[in-house]
């Protein structure tokens, strides 16, 4: 039986999927593999969150977490809606600037040399601070070069619970929540320098009890600023919406049975030589856990933002939301992969496709798998294909992807994949939905083969218009009806 | 009866035949195993005694911490049994998640360590299931644990081959039951109470049950995670069967109201699965057959399970004064006054402000002068009636002014003639820079 793992496909990625003889002219114009971002959709993406706010009646403000994407075209059509965008090095923040962002809407974050901090403070963004020395940084470079006092948040992390401990992954990241005391010094000694606007906090978890200790953490900070005479008025609490990649949980809960069986040895691998996502089996019975992102989340996006301002806070048990708004508290977001929700695909092209004479067929495209990284973010999602004429033959086919690099290891996914049908050298295969991580975050230029373009499909005179992704601004309404 | 020790309690439940005019079987004696009755409340009383007692003195000499994976009753009998003798419990878990079990454990003075959530970005280093990273943090400690292991721990499975499965043989006069219905969730009293009848007749059929893969109820695993378990060997079962947390609180239900068996989820789980399983046998059969089942622990612990999931099972008649019978054309008939309006308002000490924030926000930053009844308290109050007289002024508080204009039209629905709401709420006063204090 068939096991499928059919993507989600909204309307208006469908309807730009249902342009087959755009989409291989384009293929064929551009090279395999190639990127196809939906900037409009990025738009709708903003209003969905939005009106989670408005429901709280929270104001505050959405910041596109750019590393999901490289994308001009994105992040262009972002600067013409009302959100900000989290920069994350100083090229993010010159291409932010370039695209048309005030600084009052851009929030440098990450880790962050001294260049990258003198930009920030040089053109008057917020900086989300990472750690005390980066707060005592930026207060040297404000001073030796006289520029305005800068907008900062303190990045905190280790936050405590009381009667249950919430265990939370250690991060990297900011400052212990137990030390805001010092990082509050910091800020007092260089007030001419510094202007703490609010706290911060990213958690890379899926658990709402944890980001509910956090957010909670955050509002005892505020207080202590509040007890010292400070008056930030913002929580940013990060990103880590998440996405719902399938359109099916029956299908996910098939699967990731079936790999548990197979991991067993209870039935034929379901993986390129017997590869468990994590699991393995020990004397009968399977160790480890399943190292996948969940793909099937009916709760994400902005639903699970509802979700968690919904959540009582454990110490005070008053929905966190209400306690912002109670605070008169700005509530920052910094969504990532939820924004880039149906934003975008990527085509590959099909060079071979070959039964071999165990019975595996392996379809080998023009595309490696640094360029749609599904396995690197454990996404298991099937391809759409794209064909030019007709299948090659009726029914599903189950396929083995191989990319273009002469690595045993470049295996698109190593999982075997159900196509729905057998496809042809020369058609396409389109990983749909890999906007957000799944498109460039990886791409190299492993044996001198280029990263792959990218261009922009946008709904113009009510069809669809296309252009190179740094060809993209959003005033292309040219056509429109009088 | 009498005992030194609350431990010499556990076991010896009662083996109770279920009504057939309940369950509805023609051909089949339904008995249930109530294990509900031990001491400390459930089946897991057996395993938790069984799998510590032989480690304490030892424990005891070096007072050790007793530790374990659980999210429930094996936890609050490992913290019963060490609070009895002068050690800590801690309970390792990524699955606590009913309320009640939570709060009882802290009761019992147990410690619980919640483990991470999964991460959001794949961390491909991050590979170990929680027991794997348990063992870990056991082997990194320099002792000081007693670890019970209850998954992998043959003292589980041993409490029910020496104390459960004879037990029901004797109460049924030596007579092997034709069918053996349980829930697994280490899988230690279903191998234990299976191992038992098998020897004295193989054809006994053992039904083990588990949740539907997306369901969750508290105690079991669902059809994928037992697969983890070290105690569970799929030989042990002639079939394995899912429940969904439906069936289970079907169940429950049949049992509390019409059994006089006060059943949490399992055992309503168990026999829901069962008199499913049998009711497909119970047709074809000529002669009489005998089938038991467990109640493994009781109802109370789960109240916000159910509640969560049947809340019509606690619909409670409506009270008096409800702002959710507020309706919006109450609201636009309430009176607003804006900032300015209000600042005078309170300049000239005109009437009672009462901001209806939580208690933190208020002590951060509030209004002179004004005092704070939070909104869930006030509603309370407003439940038995007016908590201020007709000639006091009131000017009601809240973060943008909608719950301020509620509670303004419902206090005039219940007839205050001398209530507003400030327009915009705090936000609007602290915006238009008026004055805000901190004690
Ligand atoms: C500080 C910070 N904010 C936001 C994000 C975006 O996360 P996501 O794409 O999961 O929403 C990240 C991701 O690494 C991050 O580190
Ligand atoms: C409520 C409940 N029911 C059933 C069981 C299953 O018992 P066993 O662990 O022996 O399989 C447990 C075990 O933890 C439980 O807590």
């Amino acid at each position: 039986m068939p096991l499928h793992l059919a993507p989600q496909i909204d309307p208006t990625l469908r309807s730009a999927l249902d342009e087959t003889v755009l989409l291989t002219q384009l293929a064929d114009a551009m090279g395999s593999p190639l990127g196809v971002v939906l900037p409009q959709q990025l738009a709708e993406n903003v209003t969905a969150f939005r009106s989670v706010f408005s429901d709280h009646r929270l104001s505050g403000q959405i910041y596109y977490a750019h590393k999901a994407n490289r994308s001009s075209a994105l992040v262009r059509e972002l600067a013409a809606t009302d959100a900000g965008i989290d920069v994350a090095s100083l090229a993010e923040l010159q291409h932010a600037v370039g695209a048309g962002f005030v600084p009052q809407r851009i929030m440098a974050t990450g880790p962050k040399n001294e260049e990258f901090l003198w930009l920030c403070a040089r053109t008057g963004v917020t900086v989300s601070a990472d750690s005390i020395g980066e707060l005592a940084a930026l207060a040297t470079l404000v001073r030796d070069w006289s520029l305005p006092r800068v907008r900062v948040m303190a990045r905190l992390s280790g936050f405590t619970s009381t009667g249950v401990q919430f265990n939370s992954r250690r991060s990297r990241f900011g400052v212990s929540a137990a030390a805001v005391g010092e990082v509050l010094d910091v800020i007092e000694k260089h007030v001419e320098a510094l202007d703490l606007v609010g706290v911060a906090f990213h958690l890379d978890t899926i658990g709402l009890p944890e980001k509910a200790v956090a957010l909670e953490g955050c509002l005892g900070a505020l207080d202590e600023c509040r007890r010292r005479g400070l008056r930030p008025w913002s929580v940013d609490i990060g990103g880590g919406f998440g996405v719902n990649y399938l359109a099916d949980g029956a299908q996910w809960e098939q699967y990731t049975s079936a790999l548990t069986e197979a991991v067993l040895g209870r039935r034929a691998p379901l993986t390129w030589n017997g590869h468990g996502y994590g699991l393995r089996a020990e004397g009968g019975h399977v160790r480890g856990s399943l190292n996948l992102y969940p793909a099937h989340r009916p709760v994400s996006g902005p639903a699970y933002l509802d979700r968690l301002l919904g959540t009582a806070a454990p110490e005070q048990r008053r929905p966190l939301g209400t306690l912002l708004l109670d605070n008169m508290y700005d509530l920052l977001v910094e969504p990532g992969r939820a924004l880039l929700d149906q934003c975008g695909l990527v085509l590959a092209s099909v060079l071979e496709v070959r039964d071999e004479a165990n019975g595996d067929t392996i379809v080998r495209l023009d595309c490696n798998a640094r360029d749609v990284s599904l396995e690197e973010h454990g996404v298991l999602m099937d391809p759409v294909v794209v064909h030019r004429t007709t299948p090659a033959a009726p029914g599903p086919a189950a396929v083995y992807l191989f990319g273009n690099l002469c690595l045993e290891a470049d295996l698109i996914t190593r999982r075997r994949v159900f196509l729905p049908s057998r496809p042809r050298p020369g058609d396409l295969l389109a990983f749909v939905n890999t906007a957000g991580y799944l498109m460039d975050f990886s791409a190299t230029h492993a044996l001198r083969q280029p990263i792959g373009r990218k261009v922009a499909l946008y709904r113009d005179d009510g069809g669809w218009r296309w252009c190179l992704d740094e060809q993209y601004w959003p005033v292309h309404h040219r056509a429109e009806a009088p | 009866m009498r005992f030194e020790s609350m431990t010499e309690a556990i076991g010896n439940t009662p083996l109770v035949r279920i009504d057939p005019a309940v369950h509805g079987l023609h051909n089949i004696d339904l008995y249930a195993k109530m294990e509900l009755l031990n001491p400390f409340g459930s089946l897991k009383d057996r395993a938790a005694w069984n799998m510590v007692r032989p480690l304490l003195t030892q424990a005891v000499e070096s007072g050790d911490t007793v530790v374990e994976l659980s999210s429930g009753n094996t936890a609050k009998a490992l913290a019963v049994i060490a609070g009895m003798h002068g050690l800590t419990f801690k309970s390792v878990t990524n699955r606590m998640k009913v309320a009640e079990i939570k709060d009882l454990l802290l009761l019992l003075g147990a410690e619980i360590d919640e483990l991470p959530g999964q991460a959001e970005c794949l961390d491909p280093t991050d590979t170990d299931d929680p027991l794997t990273r348990m063992y870990h943090r056991l082997a990194g400690s320099s002792g000081g644990y007693l670890h019970t292991d209850q998954y992998f721990n043959e003292l589980n499975v041993d409490a029910h081959l020496n104390g459960t499965g004879p037990e029901i043989l004797k109460d049924l006069d030596g007579r092997v039951p034709d069918y053996f219905i349980a829930c697994v969730g280490t899988a230690g009293s279903s191998t234990g109470v299976a191992a038992v009848l098998r020897q004295h007749n193989p054809d006994v059929r053992v039904v083990g049950l588990v949740a539907h893969k997306s369901d969750f109820i508290p105690g079991i695993r669902t059809i994928d995670e037992v697969h983890e378990v070290g105690l569970f060997d799929p030989d042990v079962y002639d079939t394995v069967e899912t429940i969904t947390a439906d069936d289970a609180i079907d169940g429950l239900l049949t049992l509390v109201r019409r059994c006089g068996t006060l059943a949490g989820p399992t055992g309503g789980g168990a026999y829901q699965g069962a008199v499913r399983h049998l009711r497909g046998v119970d047709a074809q059969l000529t002669e009489r057959r005998t089938a038991v089942f467990i109640v493994c622990d009781r109802v109370e612990s789960y109240m916000s399970y159910l509640r969560e999931r049947r809340p019509e099972l606690f619909g409670r008649p409506p009270r008096r004064n409800s702002v959710r019978t507020v309706t919006d054309a109450d609201v636009r008939q309430a009176a607003t006054v804006d900032v300015a309006e209000a600042e005078r308002w309170i300049a000239e000490r005109r009437g009672l402000v009462v901001d209806l924030r939580s208690p933190f926000a208020y002590q951060a930053l509030h209004i002179d002068g004004s005092i704070n009844i939070v909104d869930e308290l006030f509603a309370e109050l407003l439940h038995g009636g007016l908590p201020f007289g007709r000639r006091q002024p009131v000017l009601l508080v809240c973060p943008v002014g909608e719950k301020s204009a509620r509670y303004a039209a419902l206090l005039t629905r219940m007839g205050h003639p001398d209530v507003r709401s400030l327009d915009g709420g705090i936000i609007a006063w602290r915006d238009a820079g008026a004055e805000l204090v901190r004690d």
